[in-house]
């Protein structure tokens, strides 16, 4: 019952296509339910473009994933997973969080959950709902359902980018 | 007096600031699914609904006449494939309805 922000200080995502692995430190991170019947919302999505210096469309998809990642593995340097309210304890199944992973997720090629392209070059994306029911939901820790995933696909020029996403897990 | 409620209050919002970038050229566009933002300076802020029967947040038209589709089952706006669907087979599969076949599947399986 406690909203928990996952984020990436800068990374330059890899655009991936659906069904492939996504490699590590390649994109900013999944969300894994920590048990086969936690649930978890999707509160808000923030992406900061980053890019330095030129014209950067960078497509971001928030999508469940068609594989989940198993065995987690060291996170990118400025990943973070933190509560938003300090009194926040701690879950006996918390979910899991990260881009580094034995694993590797994939992308599903059907079930895209938001569309959160931007250039990247001076551009920003916020999304956020407004009420519990318009939060969509990561049920389990299984395929499809129990994974999603923001990483790029393919086309466009990927920049960097310093995203995070709200989640609460109920 | 009682307060009107509205559905609209239901919305979730979007912004995509292009105002200090130079946006996307007409093709990037097309490929992002951004027909909206060809361009710069950009600002695009609109409301947003996640369907009720694939969780797919979607973003409201803001120039869309023809009437969006609804599932009167669970009384919530739905996108346009799973209008289709719900046409065809009348049945709602909410996410109300999803979660609790879920957790009543992983109850059984764990007996």
């Amino acid at each position: 019952m406690a909203r928990r922000t996952v984020s990436v200080t800068t990374i330059t995502p890899t655009a991936t296509a659906d069904t492939t692995n996504l490699v590590d430190s390649t994109y900013p991170f999944v969300l894994q339910g920590g048990s086969s019947t936690q649930l978890n919302r999707i509160w808000e999505v923030n992406i900061t473009g980053q890019a330095a210096s030129s014209s950067s469309p960078t497509f971001m998809l928030l999508a469940r994933d068609s594989t989940v990642a198993a065995t987690a593995g060291s996170n990118i340097t400025g990943f973070a997973d933190a509560p938003l309210d300090p009194a926040t304890v701690a879950l006996t199944a918390a979910p899991l969080t990260g881009d580094a992973w034995t694993t590797k997720p994939q992308r599903s090629s059907t079930l895209k959950l938001l569309n959160c392209s931007l250039n990247a070059f001076g551009g920003n994306f916020f999304w956020r709902a407004n009420r519990v029911e318009e939060c969509p939901a990561v049920l389990g820790n299984t395929a499809s359902l129990g994974e999603v995933s923001l990483s790029a696909f393919t086309g466009g020029t990927v920049g960097a980018i310093g995203p995070h996403m709200v989640y609460e897990s109920l | 007096m009682p307060l009107l409620f509205s559905k609209r209050s239901l919305d979730g919002f979007v912004e995509i600031d292009h105002r200090e970038s130079p946006g996307f050229t007409e093709a990037e566009a097309v490929a992002a699914g951004r027909s909206y933002l060809i361009g710069a300076p950009k600002h695009f802020k609109a409301a947003t609904f996640t369907c009720s029967h694939c969780d797919q947040v979607l973003i409201k038209n803001p120039l869309r006449t023809r009437e969006r589709a609804h599932c009167i089952q669970c009384d919530r706006d739905i996108c346009d494939p799973c209008g289709v669907t719900l046409k065809l087979t009348s049945v709602c599969q909410c996410q109300a309805k999803r979660i609790n076949e879920f957790m009543a599947q992983a109850c059984r399986a764990a007996v």
